[in-house]
This record gives C-alpha cells, sequence and structure tokens, in this order.
C-alpha cells in the first residue's frame, strides 16, 4: 500500500513544452502575418496562450496522481473528465527508464510502461519522478534490482554483460548511415558531375558566374558531406554512449544514451526474430549490428524499425555473443545447407533493381542526351546491386527455426522460429508459373503490433514449396 | 507439388463483386457526364473528355465482365484442423497458410448487398497479419467462424 502520489514538478515543464509544440506553428504564422501592424496584439496574444498552456499544464500535473496497491499501479488524471488506470503487475511487459537532459539535472526519470497491447505509445507513462523512486517502480513490478551506481564497474554476479568499447562506437559512428549519403556522392556523383556541368553550362550567358560559383559549390559539397559525416559520428556516439547489455533470468537490459539516459528492458519471451544487419559500409569491414524484433514494444519511436541488441559488433563475435546473451538464437548461415534463387531468378532481379531508374534515365536523355555518359556507371550500380541481391537471397531450414537472408541495400540474416511465423504466404504470377519460380513472404509479429514480412524472391517452386511443407501443420497437406 | 485449396466460394460472389463495381463505375460515369455537360457549356476542349469516357468504359468491361469470373475461379480456400490455407490473385496467385494457434480472432461482416444474396465475408486476424475470404453463405460463414475460434488457442508463452 502507499499513498497517492504526484509526479515531479519538473513535469510541469514537460507538459507545457509539449502543448507549446502543438501551437508553435500557429504561433509562427500569426508572428510572420502580424509583425509589422499589430505586434502589440501579437504579444498579448501569445502571452494570453502562453498561460492558458501553462495553466493547464500545471492542473494536469496537479490532478495526475498514481500510486502502487497490492502489485497493482493505479492512475488517476484528467482535468475535467477523470479517468482511472490499473495496470496489474502480471500484465506488464516491461518497463523502461529514460533520462532526458532536464531528467538529469534534477535526477529524475521517465518511465514507462507496456502492456502487451498494441498501441503506438507505452500504456503507462509516469513522466518525471524521482530516479530513486523510478527504480522502485520497476523493482517492484519487474523483481530485478540495478545500482545505478554500479553500472560503470564490471559487475560481480555472472550474468553475462556486453559493453561497447569506445573505439568501436567511433567505428559505429564513422560507418554509420551517413557515411552510405557521402559514399554515395562521392562515388557516382563527384567524378562525373565535374564532366557534365561545365560543358552544359559554360556556353550559356552566366557562365562565368556559375564557373566562379562551382569551385564554391564544390568545396561546400565537400565540407557539407563532412559535416553530415561528422554529425553521423556524434549522432551514433550521443545514441549508444555506454551501450550495455545484460541478462538477467529470462530478460535483457540494456542501458545506453548520452544526453538521454535510456534503461530498456526486453523480455525474451517477447523476441519474435533476431537478425544481424550488414550495411554496405560495414560489410567489407566484417561488422554487423545485432537487431530484434520485439512484439509490442514502442520503444525506439520512429528511430529504428528494430529494438538494436548490439550497435556494432564482428560478424564472429556474433555466434559468442549469442550464446551468452539468446542462447537458441544463431544467424550464421550454413552454406551447403541454405537453399539459394536459381539462375532463372537473376533477371527479375536486375529488371527489379534497375527498372525506376531506366524508366526515368530515358525521360532524361531525351531532354539531355549528353547525360547518358553520367547514367551508364549508375545504371551499372543499380545493376550491381540487383545482382548482389539475387546472390544474397536464400532460406535455410533448422529442424524449427527459419533463416532468411536478403538485401535492400544493407544485408540482413534474420532468423526466426517455426512457432513464431504468424503466416506464410507463396506467390506466383504468369510469368513465375511458366518458370516454375515463386515468392515466399514469411510475416512475424513486429513491434507497434504491426507485421514485419520477410520475403525470398523467385526461388525454386520446389523450395517453396519444401518451405510450406516444413511451416504447413496440417500432415495430410503434405 | 502442393495441392490448391479445395473449397471455392459462393457462386454469388460473382453478383456481388459485379453488383459493387457497377455502383461504383456507375458513379464515374455520372461524374464523366457532369464534367461534360458542363465543358459543353463552357466550350472547352472534348477530347479530354472522350478520353475520360473510353478508359471508363474499358474499366466498366473489366470490372463488371471480365475479373469477377476470373477471381471467383481462382479463390479457394480449406479449412483443416490445425492450419487455414487460402488461394487467391489473377494475375499474382498467392497461397498462404495460416495456423490456428496463430488466430487471434474472427470477425464476419455484411454489406447491404451481401445481405440480399445472403452472403457474408469472414476476416481471420492473427498478432501481425489479415486474411479475407471474401464471400461464403451465411451459414457456412457462421459456421466456420465458430468453428475456427473454437479450434485457434493461444499458447501461452507466445504473443
Amino acid at each position: 500500500m502507499s499513498k497517492a502520489k504526484r509526479l515531479h514538478p519538473a513535469a510541469i515543464v514537460f507538459n507545457f513544452v509539449q502543448g507549446l509544440k502543438g501551437w508553435i506553428f500557429y504561433i509562427i504564422i500569426s508572428f510572420v502575418a502580424l509583425r509589422d501592424s499589430s505586434i502589440l496584439y501579437f504579444i498579448l496574444g501569445l502571452l494570453a496562450l502562453l498561460l492558458i498552456i501553462f495553466t493547464f499544464s500545471f492542473l494536469s500535473w496537479y490532478r495526475f496522481t498514481y500510486r502502487i496497491v497490492a502489485d497493482e499501479l493505479r492512475m488517476e488524471y484528467g482535468i475535467l473528465i477523470r479517468k482511472k488506470r490499473y495496470i496489474s503487475k502480471n500484465r506488464i511487459q516491461s518497463i523502461d527508464l529514460t533520462q532526458g537532459v532536464i531528467h538529469r539535472i534534477f535526477n529524475l526519470t521517465k518511465v514507462q510502461i507496456e502492456t502487451a497491447s498494441s498501441g503506438t505509445d507505452a500504456e503507462a507513462s509516469l513522466k518525471a519522478v524521482k530516479l530513486a523512486e523510478g527504480e522502485r517502480i520497476r523493482d517492484q513490478f519487474k523483481g530485478h534490482v540495478i545500482d545505478p551506481e554500479q553500472e560503470d564497474q564490471p559487475e560481480v554476479d555472472s550474468d553475462p554483460v556486453f559493453s561497447i568499447s569506445s573505439r568501436r562506437l567511433w567505428l559505429a559512428g564513422a560507418t554509420s548511415g551517413s557515411a552510405g549519403i557521402i559514399l554515395a556522392f562521392v562515388g557516382v556523383g563527384f567524378s562525373e558531375i565535374e564532366q557534365f556541368i561545365p560543358e552544359h553550362f559554360y556556353d550559356s550567358m552566366t557562365a562565368w558566374i556559375i564557373g566562379l560559383s562551382l569551385i564554391f559549390i564544390i568545396t561546400l559539397g565537400i565540407f557539407l558531406l563532412f559535416f553530415i559525416w561528422i554529425l553521423g559520428i556524434l549522432g551514433t556516439m550521443i545514441k549508444y554512449w555506454k551501450f550495455t547489455i545484460t541478462k538477467k533470468d529470462d530478460e535483457l537490459f540494456i542501458t545506453r544514451g548520452l544526453l538521454e539516459k535510456k534503461q530498456i528492458t526486453i523480455p525474451i519471451k517477447r523476441i519474435q526474430a533476431v537478425g544481424i544487419n550488414e550495411s554496405v559500409i560495414r560489410q567489407p569491414f566484417g561488422f554487423v549490428t545485432l537487431f530484434a524484433e520485439v512484439a509490442g514494444s514502442s520503444l525506439d519511436k520512429g528511430e529504428d524499425f528494430s529494438t538494436v541488441l548490439f550497435p556494432i559488433l564482428r560478424k564472429t563475435e556474433v555466434k559468442q555473443f549469442l550464446d551468452a546473451i539468446l542462447p537458441g538464437y544463431d544467424v550464421e548461415m550454413d552454406q551447403s545447407k541454405s537453399i539459394l534463387v536459381p539462375k532463372r531468378g537473376l533477371k527479375y532481379y536486375l529488371i527489379r533493381a534497375s527498372l525506376i531508374f531506366v524508366l526515368l534515365g530515358i525521360g532524361t536523355i531525351f531532354l539531355l542526351p549528353k547525360i547518358i555518359w553520367f547514367l551508364i556507371p549508375v545504371l551499372l550500380v543499380f545493376l550491381g546491386l540487383g545482382y548482389l541481391r539475387f546472390k544474397n537471397a536464400a532460406y535455410q531450414i533448422d529442424e524449427n527455426r527459419l533463416i532468411i537472408q536478403y538485401r535492400n541495400l544493407s544485408k540482413t540474416t534474420v532468423m526466426v522460429y517455426h512457432k513464431r511465423i504468424q503466416a506464410f504466404e507463396e506467390k506466383q504470377h504468369k510469368l513465375h508459373q511458366k518458370e516454375n519460380l515463386a515468392t515466399i513472404k514469411v510475416s512475424v509479429l513486429g513491434k507497434m503490433g504491426a507485421g514485419k514480412v520477410y520475403k525470398v524472391k523467385e526461388l525454386d517452386k520446389e523450395n517453396a514449396d519444401k518451405l510450406a511443407d516444413w511451416y504447413s501443420y496440417s500432415v495430410s497437406n503434405k | 507439388m502442393r495441392e490448391p485449396p479445395k473449397n471455392r466460394i459462393a457462386l454469388d460472389a460473382i453478383k456481388v463483386w459485379k453488383i459493387t463495381a457497377a455502383i461504383y463505375i456507375g458513379v464515374l460515369w455520372l461524374l464523366i457526364i457532369a464534367v461534360g455537360v458542363l465543358f459543353y457549356i463552357f466550350d472547352f476542349p472534348f477530347w479530354i473528355i472522350l478520353t475520360a469516357a473510353i478508359l471508363n468504359a474499358i474499366n466498366t468491361y473489366l470490372f463488371i465482365f471480365v475479373i469477377p469470373e476470373l477471381r471467383w475461379k481462382k479463390w479457394k480456400y480449406e479449412i483443416f484442423e490445425q492450419e487455414i490455407y487460402i488461394q487467391h490473385g489473377i494475375l499474382i496467385t498467392t497461397r498462404t497458410l495460416v495456423p490456428m494457434i496463430r488466430v487471434q480472432h474472427v470477425d464476419t461482416e455484411q454489406g447491404p448487398i451481401m445481405k440480399k444474396f445472403k452472403l457474408a465475408s469472414v476476416t481471420i486476424s492473427t498478432a501481425a497479419t489479415k486474411h479475407v475470404i471474401p464471400a461464403l453463405h451465411e451459414e457456412d460463414a457462421a459456421n466456420l467462424r465458430d468453428g475456427i475460434s473454437s479450434l485457434a488457442r493461444v499458447e501461452e508463452d507466445d504473443v
């Protein structure tokens, strides 16, 4: 039993900022509209609006109480319409603690409580409570004790712990997605742009201006790319600072973040699939990102599609990592057992990869015939990508486990248990039927209750059927 | 080679689809006529409306006279004790397997046109996907719904 408590008053600030966010657009518009003639009215109106928002923020803080009664979290809130929400302990899937910058100043934390429901938002969130209180709530409902002071020191007990080294973190940043943008620009862009821009522009009236500014533009471009790269490194550093994953009983704990400190709980039971992602930049160096599909979680909203289990690992370390953290999961493909796409499927991969580009290209060639020298290398890149996708597409059955490998831009290998597959689909269009090819689709429960689909296109019909038979429960159908 | 599913959906589905398509396309025709009248009054170029009319004529032919039959022909389903097996698609044939233990809930649904023909559609939802059997006789749909929901059991340790 405990008394009804309010959140820390800092919650008013969060409410206020949140309320203001919704109005900022209108504020800017009315500022632009009223700036000359009636700035006074604007200021008065703004003050009134701020006052109203503040009042609401204060009231919603004042009216929000929570208490813990016999393994139940009870919240009462709502300014005019009173709402009560009770969440019982055994319905709680995970409790995440997040500390933003403001939280850390006051030593507070945000508590997000997830249940199995498939909404996009956390079921319940306490915007600001004292860190100690947040941990008390988590421990009461999840029954785990992690001392935040001890985080940096090695754990005393034998629970497996993996932390990211600062060298690895730097490497992760340097090879993050932003590096990909640069590579695309540098690789295909610069060598070619120089060739055709001057010719095209020099005979125009404003040639010399552009000529002068071209050097400027290129310099600026290089600086910009460098800037993006640095941003990418910084972004990764801030996000994955001191990334630590621990296994405790049947749950994984992740702590990470420099400015915003996050503590995430993943119940192992809720993991639907585990996979590795080899981005184009990391693949040559043998580095991968390890991720998991966790059902019904709203972690990392809008950041990642899947929950990152470890931001950067050597491919050879994955097995050891999984053995320690997630026994029973293994994403390594056995070359001899894996089933690939037959040769006759290649043309579909090449066409798919290059079709949009070819159509766009043909259009452009009509307008700018010279551009063809620029387009051909790009086309080759697309065809190359298609070929790689063809080479990488594969599946492998290991008793009750299925491993699927595919490539969009980066190569993904994902492992899923038979019982985690929600539905299986086999697709054939008319041309496929003639060539005895089929595309397979495996649906898994992803985050936010949305399905996640893994596909292998243009498999041999026989192999597709083999997979269907493996999946099918009905003996009569085999 | 895997066998396709055995059961067909109700034959009246063709009529339902035809009527539904006729309503949609009828609205399009009305729109074209209305715009045509406006174009005539304001003396805008007529070929635009002519193209629209030709396109809609093709639509009419395809969606009322060709596609419903083909669609019905391709639609097959079979309910096993442990899974649901569905096949559909005219150009792209899709065969789907949904295990019973993955089924979260089953809905039947009936619009006004379907009601007239005593048909209903059955929607089978898993945690991640949705599968619709578009037209069954009312009793079949109800039986199927009850049958599936009694067969569907959610294992504790999963989702």
